[in-house]
Order: C-alpha cells, then sequence, then structure tokens
C-alpha cells in the first residue's frame, strides 16, 4: 500500500511548486498508473515515493511504513525503476543484480531462481555476464527491471517503464505488472501511453501543474465527464483546463 | 563563427558552472559555514609554499641580475609552464575530444567538427591557465616589480599569459587528433588511458630525473649561476624549445624594438599550430571519433552450473558496498590512475626524485630520507610514520568517495541498507587504497632506503592512524558538497575542488603535526614520549573523524537530491 497525505514539493525556494498538497492512496493488489503532462510533477511523486526527494509538507507512508521516519524499513519493502537507466556502468549485469541481491538480503536459491527466470524472460541471460557499459538503452532498462523483480518487493515504483521497450518485452512487462498486483503486491507507475494505462491500471491518477486533478478507475473518470469517452480524451480535456 | 563561440560558451559552463568559479556552489548549503575555516586553513597552507617561490624568485634575482642572466627565470617559468600544459594537456585533450560524454549530443547538431573540436581546445586552453598558474603568474609578477617594470612589461606579459597553453596543447591535439584517426584504438580507450598516462608519466619522471642529474659544478650559488647562465641548462633547453625564448625576448628584450619581434614569433607560431588544428580538425575529427562510443563484449550465455556459481550466496551490504566501490574504481581508468596506481607509483616517485637529487638540493623529499637512514631510532619511527602517511593518503580516493558515484547515486539512496553503513563500506575501500599506499612507502623505504625494518614496522600503526583520520576527513569533506553532476568521470576526482580542499586540510595537519613533533623534541622532551603522544593524539582524532563521518551520514543521504 502507498499513501500520501497532503505531500507538497516544491523547488528554487518555493517559487516552483511541483506537487501541491497530494494525498492519494494505492492499495495492495493495485496498479496505479499515474498521468500527466510533461512538468506535472509525475517524476517529482515518484522520487517522493521511494525517498530520494524530501517532502517539504505532508506524509508518506509505503507499505504502512512512514518514509522519513523509518526510510530504511520503506526502503527494504520498495523498488524502483527510473525514467532513465543511470547504473554502474563498470560492473557486469550478474555483478550488478548480486548487489541488489546483496542489499535487499535475498537468500541464494531465490537469487537463482528470480534471475534465471527474468533473465530468460527478458532475453538477456547472453549479455549478463558482460559490462553494462555495452548494453543498449533497452537492455540497460531491462536490467534495472530484473534488479526490481529480484527482491519481490511488495512495493514497486516505476517512471515510465515502457520507454525503451521492445515490443515482447513490453508485453511481458505488463504480465508481470499483473502477476506482482495479483499476489498482493502494490504498483504505481508513470506513463505517457494513454493505451497502456487504459488496458493495465485498476485505477489512474491525473496529475497537472502538481496537482492530482482526477483519480480513480477507467469508470469513475469516465462517469465525471458523462460520457464514454476514451482515457486519452478525457487526458486531454483535464490537462487543457 | 558565432556557432562556435555559442560552443565555447556552452563548454565553459559545463567545465566550470559547478566548480572554481561560481562561489555560491562553494557553500550550497548554509550549513556548510564550516567549510570556510577549512578553506581558509588551505589557502594558509598555500602562503608558505607561494612565499619560499616568491623568496627563491628574488634570490635568484639577485643572483643573476649582475651576469645579466636574470631573464633566464621567465625562460625556466615559461619552459616549466608550457612543460605542464603538455604532461596535463594530454588527459584533458583525449577525454575533451574523444570520450566526453557531450560528443553524442555535439554530433548530431548543426555544427561542424572544426567548430566543435575547436571549441573543445578552447576550454582546454582556460583550464590550464589554472594548471600553469601557480608557477607562471608568481614569475611573471615577481620579475616586473624586480625589474620595475613599465606598462608595455605588463601588457606582454597578459598577453604572453594568454597565449602560453596554445603551442603546448596544438601540439598534443595534433598528435592526439592523428593517433585516434590512424590507429585502431576504437574499443579499447580505458587500455589507451592508462598506457598513454604511464608513457607520460614515465617521460615527465624521465626529464625530472635527468634535471636533478645535472653535473655538479660545486656548491649552491655557482650551480644555481650555471643552472640559468648564458649557455646553460635553461638556455639549451629554451633553445631546444624556442617559443620559451621569444616569450622571454618578448618580455625582456635584448636589444631596443626587438620584443615586438618575438612576441610576433611567438603569437604566430601559436596562430600557425592552430591553423594546423583547424586542418586536422576537418580531415580527421569525426573519423577518429566513430566506434568509439561503443563498448566491445562478447555476448555468450551461462550454463545454470556457471550462472548458479556466478550467483554470490549472500555478503552483507557492508561487504557488498565495499566490492562495488573496488570494482568501479578499478575499471575505470581515470580513477584507477588515481587510486591504486599513484599510491604504488608515489613511493617509487619520491624515492627516485630524492635520490637523484642526491645531497645537493635539500628538498623535503631529501630530508625525509635523511630521517629513515638516520641512526636515531625516533627519527626513522617519526620519518618512516610521516613519508607512509603522505604515500598513502596524498591521492583523491576518500576525497571523491561520493562523487565518484555521480549520476548513479540514486541506488544509494534507494537501497535499504543504512547510510551509516554504505559511509562504513566507503571508508573502508578508502582505507584499503590509503594501506596500500603505506605499504608500498614501507617497502620501498625498507628496500630502497635501508631504513630499520623494526622500526619501520613500529611507525605502522603511527601511519595508519594518521591515514584512517585523514581518510574520514577527506570523506567528511566530499559528503557535504558532493559533486554528482558529471558528464566525464575526471571531473569526479581529478577536477574536483572537495580533492583539493582535503589535499590542503592533510597537508596542513602534516605540517602542523610535524612542527608540533619538532618542536617538543628541540625542548628536549624524550622520543618514546612524543611517539607516544602522537600516537595517541591520531588514534583520537581517526576516531573522532570517523564517529562525526558517521554522524552525518543519515543526514546528509537525507538532505542529497538527485
Amino acid at each position: 500500500m502507498i499513501e500520501l497525505n497532503d505531500v507538497s514539493k516544491s523547488y528554487n525556494n518555493g517559487r516552483v511548486k511541483a506537487v501541491d498538497a497530494l494525498t492519494l492512496t494505492v492499495r495492495p493488489g493495485e496498479i496505479f498508473g499515474f498521468l500527466g503532462p510533461n512538468g506535472a510533477g509525475k517524476t517529482t511523486t515518484i522520487k517522493l515515493i521511494v525517498g530520494l526527494l524530501r517532502p517539504d509538507a505532508g506524509t508518506i507512508r509505503v507499505d504502512g511504513i512512514d518514509n522519513q521516519k523509518e526510510p530504511v524499513a520503506a526502503k527494504a519493502v520498495t523498488t524502483y525503476v527510473p525514467d532513465t537507466p543511470a547504473i554502474y556502468e563498470r560492473l557486469t549485469g550478474l555483478e550488478y543484480l548480486n548487489f541488489i541481491g546483496d542489499v535487499y538480503g535475498v537468500p541464494k536459491a531465490d537469487r537463482l531462481r528470480r534471475i534465471e527466470k527474468w533473465l530468460d524472460i527478458f532475453e538477456l541471460a547472453g549479455a549478463v555476464s558482460s559490462p553494462i557499459q555495452s548494453y543498449s538503452h533497452g537492455m540497460k532498462q531491462k536490467i534495472v527491471l530484473i534488479a526490481a523483480l529480484l527482491p519481490a518487493p511488495r512495493v514497486m515504483v516505476l517512471d515510465e517503464p515502457m520507454v525503451g521497450l521492445d515490443p515482447r518485452s513490453a508485453h511481458h512487462m505488463k504480465e508481470m505488472m499483473r502477476t506482482h498486483c495479483d499476489g498482493g503486491g502494490t504498483l504505481f507507475f508513470s506513463t505517457h501511453i494513454m493505451e497502456v494505462a487504459e488496458k493495465l491500471c485498476d485505477r489512474i491518477g491525473i496529475i497537472h501543474n502538481g496537482r492530482l486533478i482526477a483519480h480513480g478507475t477507467l469508470e469513475e473518470l469516465r462517469a465525471r465527464d458523462r460520457e464514454d469517452q476514451s482515457l486519452e480524451k478525457i487526458f486531454l480535456e483535464l490537462t487543457e483546463r | 563563427m558565432t556557432k562556435f563561440f555559442r560552443l565555447v560558451r556552452v563548454g565553459l559552463r559545463v567545465n566550470f558552472g559547478l566548480s572554481l568559479f561560481r562561489p555560491k556552489h562553494l557553500l550550497e548549503n548554509k550549513r556548510d559555514i564550516w567549510l570556510i575555516p577549512l578553506i581558509l586553513i588551505g589557502i594558509a597552507g598555500l602562503f608558505p609554499v607561494l612565499l619560499y617561490y616568491l623568496k627563491g624568485i628574488r634570490f635568484m634575482y639577485r643572483l643573476l641580475a649582475p651576469l645579466g642572466q636574470q631573464a633566464a627565470l621567465l625562460t625556466f617559468a615559461i619552459l616549466m609552464g608550457q612543460f605542464l600544459i603538455l604532461v596535463f594537456g594530454f588527459y584533458y585533450v583525449l577525454s575533451a575530444f574523444y570520450f566526453s560524454r557531450d560528443l553524442d549530443l555535439l554530433i548530431p547538431l548543426p555544427v561542424t567538427p572544426v567548430q566543435v573540436l575547436l571549441s573543445k581546445f578552447t576550454v582546454v586552453v582556460v583550464n590550464e591557465y589554472l594548471t600553469a598558474s601557480p608557477i607562471v603568474v608568481p614569475m611573471l609578477i615577481a620579475y616586473g616589480i624586480h625589474s620595475r617594470a613599465g606598462f608595455r612589461y605588463w601588457v606582454t606579459a597578459v598577453f604572453v599569459y594568454l597565449l602560453l597553453p596554445v603551442i603546448p596543447l596544438a601540439i598534443v591535439s595534433l598528435l592526439v587528433v592523428g593517433m585516434m584517426r590512424f590507429v585502431n584504438f576504437s574499443r579499447k580507450k580505458d587500455a589507451l588511458i592508462i598506457i598513454g598516462s604511464l608513457v607520460l608519466m614515465t617521460g615527465a619522471l624521465g626529464l625530472q630525473f635527468w634535471l636533478r642529474r645535472m653535473p655538479d659544478a660545486g656548491p649552491g650559488r655557482q650551480v644555481l649561476i650555471q643552472f640559468f647562465n648564458e649557455g646553460g641548462f635553461v638556455q639549451k633547453i629554451g633553445a631546444k624549445f624556442p617559443p620559451s625564448i621569444w616569450a622571454t625576448r618578448a618580455l625582456a628584450p635584448e636589444t631596443a624594438g626587438s620584443e615586438f619581434v618575438h612576441f610576433l614569433l611567438f603569437a604566430g607560431v601559436s596562430a600557425l599550430l592552430f591553423g594546423a588544428l583547424f586542418f586536422a580538425a576537418r580531415a580527421f575529427f569525426y573519423r577518429g571519433l566513430i566506434g568509439l562510443g561503443e563498448v566491445a563484449a562478447r555476448r555468450r550465455r551461462l550454463s545454470r552450473e556457471r550462472l548458479s556459481a556466478h550467483i554470490s550466496s549472500g555478503h552483507r551490504p557492508i561487504r557488498a558496498i565495499f566490492l562495488r566501490e573496488l570494482r568501479i574504481m578499478n575499471r575505470t581508468p581515470i580513477f584507477l590512475l588515481n587510486g591504486v596506481l599513484s599510491v604504488i607509483l608515489i613511493p617509487i616517485i619520491f624515492i627516485l626524485f630524492a635520490k637523484a637529487g642526491g645531497g645537493k638540493s635539500g628538498s623535503d623529499s631529501y630530508r625525509i630520507i635523511l630521517l629513515l637512514a638516520s641512526s636515531n631510532s625516533a627519527a626513522v619511527i617519526l620519518g618512516s610514520a610521516l613519508f607512509m602517511t603522505i604515500c598513502g593518503c596524498l591521492n583523491g580516493t576518500a576525497s571523491s568517495a561520493f562523487s565518484r558515484e555521480g549520476a548513479q547515486f540514486w541506488m544509494s539512496k534507494v537501497i535499504p541498507t543504512p547510510p551509516a553503513d554504505q559511509v562504513k563500506a566507503k571508508f573502508l575501500h578508502s582505507f584499503a587504497v590509503a594501506f596500500l599506499g603505506i605499504l608500498a612507502a614501507a617497502v620501498v623505504a625498507v628496500a630502497a632506503i635501508q631504513a630499520d625494518i623494526v622500526l619501520v614496522l613500529i611507525s605502522l600503526p603511527i601511519a595508519m592512524a594518521a591515514a584512517a583520520a585523514l581518510t574520514a576527513l577527506g570523506m567528511i569533506i566530499d559528503l557535504l558538497r558532493p559533486l554528482l553532476k558529471w558528464t566525464n568521470p575526471q571531473k569526479a576526482i581529478k577536477q574536483n575542488l572537495n580533492v583539493l580542499i582535503a589535499f590542503f586540510a592533510a597537508a596542513g595537519i602534516l605540517v602542523g603535526l610535524t612542527i608540533a613533533v619538532t618542536a617538543l623534541l628541540k625542548r628536549g622532551i624524550r622520543g618514546e614520549l612524543v611517539i607516544s603522544g602522537l600516537a595517541l593524539f591520531l588514534f583520537v582524532l581517526a576516531g573522532l573523524s570517523f564517529a562525526f563521518l558517521l554522524k552525518i551520514a543519515a543526514r546528509r543521504y537525507r538532505e542529497i537530491e538527485t
């Protein structure tokens, strides 16, 4: 579960309000899609959830743990995939996965099983012993995804996870997201791809100028405008205001 | 032309934006206020060196003036400045021209290879003003004051200084551009940087060795006169590299009016080489770049057994982070050169310099050797402790421990390992590098200077305590103001102000302790007591600085936003 309560974050000494009094709950077993135009506050919200940024006000609880008061405990149940895969390029893929396994305390048997499974699914088994700097953008994205799956976290936070993935990998990724939540996990992700949000998400939130302007199931969002519109149209209408 | 200037402007902003020229970045956080005394100590640490240099210039000027050879001082400073630029320029040119990450952005832009290369060249030239300034600027100013120079001298001095890096950098650039075009270095850039750096280092060492092996012409003044006199060493070298003579003659003309001719020669050759670089850029630059961004890797699928063997059975997080630090440091050429390689080479260079200098230079390195070979046990212990500490700690490993993570620092923020544990792992890594330097110094002290092995072993814990304190200090400085926004790893360690601050802070502490210990010994306090007191002080200092480092870790990890 992810709970944001009246969370605000500003930059430039308060001049730019990136996130403004955001209150939101993502329930266990739920895929929550976070939409918004560029610069709306999606990445800032995600960075606040995973502890990369400190909120100016408000509280964030991950799996019931306050991420400011007990940051290490909150991180232990969360994994994160950033929008750009800036990872240790001088390590091999396997060394990177081992590092993640070590810091999250994943036992060897689980580690082997999960690494084998995800390397196969994402077709990365042939490259895992090579340095990450030799990977393409998509391969880097995949190794970060595998690293995020390795600890089998209760909460996954993904920032634009589909960018750079080939169609097959994107398909596997969507299946993985569903499986993760069907097993009781929580998944929060941002995307610009309306079709993915429409088909995959249990609930959707739309952020604009730092404020959550709408959230709910697709049906609830459609019901707001009393028309049977596509998510894309709803999004465009809401963010034009 | 406008595009060229815009590229230069962007290059300069990227290069200096977060470092020396924007004081607001020196103290990004109001809590960094404590840095002010440290920076002041660092600057104060520079003053004795500057004063020593200025005194030396005055002494030499007075010695050479009666012989009419005082202008050789200018030749010497210009030669040394250009030599430094030549050596350091190789790193800068190679990384700026070929290994800088902004190339991916620049190449697709509608700008020519000439504009890209020459703008990068201009940024490197500006960088090199800083490299040459400690030697050249004091000399130009001191010479002007001693010779009561007029307006013409000062104007010429400014232009000579501005043109100073152009000739050596253009030579290096032409060599690098040619080499990258005609030798297939693509996909082997790491090896290229390491081998190139070692070759240059050997060349620089060779020259130093040769300088110090000059035939002895008798004591003191006579040697110096021979060094600078007409037909002396400086003039001989200057004759082989005439730009330094032209620059000298432009500043201190032999005959009235000749200064203009010499300045024109100096400026003309600079322009000529710059022109040659223009053509080399057009013909060769982009062709040498093709394929450099790629990294070779053999793709092979691991069998289940091999995969299982390679998957760790679970290290403690501290060990995992230590291994990460070790691997990244040793696999990044610039980090390797400034870490492990430098701590191994420094003791060797130190001894080579001191031995090559014989007894005649009276240098600090020679004084330490005298201490190590002394029959006084206390002197040997203190001397070898100082020698080992210098060799182990005068590198940028600790003071770039956080900066080296750069854009990857987000991972350190999201992993569920307490910041104090992460800092412990980084401390262990930095201390391991320092310890390697201490061991290398110990081996050199025993093998090359025949220092008493037992006394060297006794000094080992003192050096280790000093190294622990200086490692923690360097890490504190870097943790308080990490440089995480860099595109070229060179910026994280070689051009990181934190490394410089830590260097001066460490030098200040070592100089202060040396003065205190010498004063106590001169007062007749027994050597054993002084050594015990020093060891106790260093252990307490190490403990306190390490505790402070751990204390600020959690707060700083929270505050650093990525």
